[in-house]
């Protein structure tokens, strides 16, 4: 066995209900180097990480992973194997406790103990070993909360390192951090690498790759596209690797005419209201036409969610910008006034924004609508019933009665029950946010239909997907975002993968 | 072939139907399987006195006051939230009724005993209510958690007791108002109101009917919905066949039946109650589609002021005077009411009926230990393992399902 390489995937396959996550894929990575990975959203980045971090256990997929000279065979509990064996990850949402601290946070479950009491100066001392060693600068005695992002991060990546860990593994380091503070993570990594250890890092900022990493695997499709020396390949090499991907799927391309402009965003900004130094939204405008659909494409963390949230009302505080419907300037500050506007948001997440799951599909649709079948103190049941009951079988949900949880139907099913209680609000604009997000392929196209029908019958719909070809596969014009702005609105003869891709990010310049 | 298949089918739809609905309801059942089973172990242990109608009677009667709280507590649970503070609110309005009839009223209408009455309990309902909307600020307004706010309350009303009865026991048994809680309706106006309410029930059915006819919905046969609306018939004139054996149907009881009803129209077929659910099953949810959370709130917690209000009224009434202990413990039996009876600590879940009975388990097993002259330890003992037994049955049901 080459000691130059510390990790190596062997015909790595992991299959998921309907899905393959990853296809046969098989990739070194060199001791000490700083190993870039990039794909699309979906393109298998995370599955292959929980694979390396005992998430998937061995046996839950086919194929051989061999660690330091010996297969990695990860059992019961195996999450703590992978961080017993030097495997360590730092993710993309921060694990960290707000209200202890730093030394706290690093020596979480691992506390050094002295007659059953904790030694609280030892502690703090191996923390600020581990600190120093790495050049970490953090107080040991911070509390957490009171750090930055950029801080916080190398409280994380200490808190790693305590383990004594030989990979250390990077997802979406950059994603929430300053310039200033991904220059400062980048002098960190090289430190580390000084120190032998070695270096995974994921991102979809591409040029990162060029500042900091050795050698570059692209994902597509689950599958591994391409292993390469970082100063063999160009940005535009990486993008093309990236998109290279075949129309499998068929989308219904319908008779759609698109109207007049219903639905017009100018220059719209807007901060966290939680945190008002950080702006979410830094110049969005696009417009809406009627029986059209509007694509928004954009990579994680691009600002899409926070985009629709604060159009309803629950999210960002505009600071800057005009929002018109129907020619009326309207100012949703709660999803109450932007349902009453005429808006509809099938949001991401429709298990935890979309459904009351305990209860029944009935009761689901009917929610935001309660007001058309009510009278001042009576909702009429039978109307109630006779309007959800209709929009459910325009719809096609399978069930065998309206009074069934939601929570026992199929994830497609859900999301038509989550779009059947919007439609039933007569929307004069329909925003879906990743609709076909974990949703078999049966079920995708039968959205994909629904969407273009609304749109043929003079429907204005938006939808925002991270799936490159559904954006481009749906839509007749396509707004792509990067970084909290705009770019460009590309009608879809001009919008090929490559110029999403690299306006998505930031690659070219609108 | 064929033809067996599809026998086949039907009776297995068949069983499945009526194995689904016994599952669907299976804490009601279990439930009134849990009454019948307390009642009957009382009724050999105290030597059939136990179902007497004098104690059928007493123990209806005395569960009236912790069922008004449990009533408004099923829907502060299910929002999420709980209210620490029912018992000592109730206990609070009960005082100040007791305080207004001895002093205030006697001095300013001397010998106007019906409008004394009157303005007693519409000062009642007033403080309740009040004191709900204060406590329902803090919690929706103000966003403090709800355990907080109401154990605060929860002082608050006990040092307002301790500090307007003085220590001391004020009476409050003046007729009119005394006939609230201890007055009984008499037997050929019990029968007069099971008339009026079996005609409500079959004018329900048949409206019912009619209304998802007009709709276009398929109608389960008549039998059926006769056999539904049967049920609670038959019990209720069980029920009043038995207490007309003694005085008649206890006023608060009465008081307690149209109060519920009010609750489940208002639990079922309102925005208000929709939302209210909604709330606690999904808050996220709720939000985004449009549901003003901190007005529901703020109304829920109102309205279990009100019905703290009653509750209180019904006590003073009841006991014939206001005490410094008015009302202690309470609000643990109301929680417990709806706990027992199916409501979800986790929100979302609950409903009136079930808080209903699950006072009238609470009752039931005070009654009879107390019957049986159980030390109050062991008392407490006892309902404790009740409790825990129940909610654990409860959640092994549910994972197994």
């Amino acid at each position: 066995m080459d000691n130059e390489i510390i990790l190596e995937f062997q015909h790595i396959t992991k299959q998921f209900p309907g899905v393959v996550a990853l296809d046969d894929d098989s990739f070194q990575i060199r001791r000490g180097e700083i190993h870039g990975i990039c794909g699309e959203n979906g393109a298998g980045k995370s599955t292959l990480v929980k694979i390396l971090s005992g998430v998937y256990p061995y046996g839950t997929y086919e194929g051989k992973v061999i660690y330091d000279g010996e297969e990695l065979k990860l059992g019961q509990s195996s999450i703590r194997e992978a961080v017993e064996k030097g495997i360590a990850i730092v993710y993309q949402e921060l694990t960290l406790v707000p209200t202890r601290t730093v030394g706290e946070n690093v020596y979480l479950g691992k506390e050094p103990v002295e007659h059953g009491l904790i030694n609280w100066n030892k502690l703090y001392a191996d923390t600020r070993e581990i600190l120093e060693k790495y050049q970490l600068d953090v107080d040991p005695r911070a509390i957490v909360n009171n750090l930055g992002m950029g801080k916080m991060q190398m409280v994380e990546i200490a808190k790693a390192l305590s383990e004594n860990a030989k990979v250390l593994i990077l997802d979406e380091p950059t994603s929430a951090l300053s310039k200033a503070e991904v220059e400062k993570l980048f002098q960190i990594l090289r430190g580390l690498k000084e120190h032998g250890i070695t270096c995974i890092y994921i991102s979809h900022r591409l040029e990162e790759f060029f500042q900091i990493t050795d050698q570059v695997t692209v994902m597509r499709d689950g599958k591994i596209i391409t292993t390469q020396p970082v100063e063999k390949v160009t940005l535009n090499d990486l993008v093309k690797y990236m998109v290279g991907r075949e129309m499998k799927e068929r989308f219904p391309k319908g008779n759609r005419h698109p109207g007049e402009v219903v639905f017009e965003v100018q220059d719209l900004e807007a901060v966290d209201p939680n945190n008002p130094s950080r702006k979410v939204l830094d110049g969005v405008s696009f417009n809406v036409r009627k029986g059209e659909i509007l694509g928004i494409a954009g990579l994680m963390g691009s600002g899409r969610t926070e985009l629709v949230l604060t159009l309803f009302g629950e999210y960002g505080k505009i600071t800057k910008g005009k929002i018109r419907l129907d020619g009326k300037e309207i100012e949703p500050k709660s999803a109450r006034k932007a349902i009453d506007a005429g808006l509809s948001l099938v949001p991401e997440d429709r298990k935890k924004m979309g459904l009351v799951l305990i209860q029944s599909i009935l009761r689901n649709i009917s929610l935001p609508n309660l007001d058309q079948f009510s009278s001042f103190f009576r909702i009429n049941a039978n109307e109630e019933r006779q309007a959800s009951l209709q929009q459910a079988k325009s719809l096609t949900i399978k069930t065998s009665s309206l009074d069934v949880q939601a929570l026992t139907l199929s994830g497609g099913n859900q999301q038509k029950v989550v779009i059947s209680k919007w439609l039933l609000s007569r929307p004069s604009v329909l925003i879906m946010d990743d609709p076909t997000r974990g949703i078999d392929v049966g079920a995708k196209f039968e959205i994909y239909k629904l969407m273009n029908d609304l749109a043929e019958k003079g429907e204005a719909v938006i939808m925002i997907s991270s799936e490159l070809e559904e954006v481009l596969g749906m839509s007749d014009r396509v707004m792509v975002m990067c970084r909290g702005h705009s770019t460009l609105t590309l009608p879809i003869a001009e919008a090929s993968q490559e110029r999403v891709m690299a306006l998505a990010t930031g690659v070219a310049v609108a | 072939m064929s033809v067996s298949t599809t026998e086949v089918k039907a009776t297995t739809n068949l069983g499945n139907r009526v194995l689904g609905s016994i599952r669907r309801n299976i804490q009601t059942y279990t439930l009134l399987i849990a009454v019948v089973v307390i009642w009957a172990i009382f009724y050999f242990l105290t030597g059939g006195s136990y179902l007497d109608p004098q104690n059928i009677s007493n123990l209806f009667r005395q569960m009236s006051v912790t069922s008004f709280l449990s009533l408004g507590m099923v829907l502060v649970i299910v929002t999420g939230g709980i209210d620490l503070s029912v018992g000592k609110l109730a206990g609070f309005v009960s005082v100040v009724c007791a305080y207004l009839q001895y002093f205030t009223w006697y001095s300013l209408f001397p010998n106007q005993p019906l409008l004394a009455a009157i303005l007693s309990v519409i000062c009642g309902l007033l403080v309740g209510t009040l004191a709900g909307a204060l406590q329902g600020y803090f919690i929706a307004f103000q966003g403090l958690p709800a355990f907080i706010v109401t154990l605060g309350g929860m002082w608050l009303f006990n040092g307002l007791i301790l500090w307007r009865t003085a220590g001391k026991t004020i009476a409050a048994h003046q007729a009119y108002f005394s006939s609230i809680a201890q007055g009984y309706i008499p037997p050929i106006w019990g029968w007069i109101i099971f008339a009026i309410i079996l005609a409500l029930l079959v004018w329900n059915v048949f409206s019912s009917r009619r209304g998802k006819a007009k709709y276009g919905f398929s109608l389960r046969p008549l039998y059926r919905d006769l056999l539904n609306a049967a049920i609670p018939a038959v019990l209720i004139a069980a029920y009043i066949f038995s207490v007309n054996a003694y005085k008649g149907i206890p006023a608060p009881v009465l008081l307690l039946a149209v109060v519920a009803m009010v609750m489940m129209y208002v639990a079922n077929n309102t925005r208000f109650g929709r939302y209210a659910y909604a709330i606690g099953g999904n808050r996220e949810a709720a939000r985004l589609s449009g549901i003003n959370i901190t007005s529901v709130l703020f109304r829920v917690f109102i309205l279990m002021g009100f019905l703290c209000g009653v509750a209180g009224i019904v006590l003073a009434s009841y006991v014939g005077y206001g005490t410094i202990a008015a009302g202690q413990g309470y609000e643990l039996d109301a929680i417990a009411a709806c706990i027992l009876g199916g409501t979800s600590p986790l929100g979302g879940v609950g409903t009136i009926p079930g808080a209903l009975i699950g006072a009238l388990i609470i009752g039931s097993l005070s009654t009879g230990l107390q019957m049986m002259n159980v030390a109050p330890a062991w008392q407490f003992v006892v309902k404790a393992v009740i409790l825990v037994l129940a909610v654990l049955v409860d959640v092994y049901f549910k994972k197994n399902r």
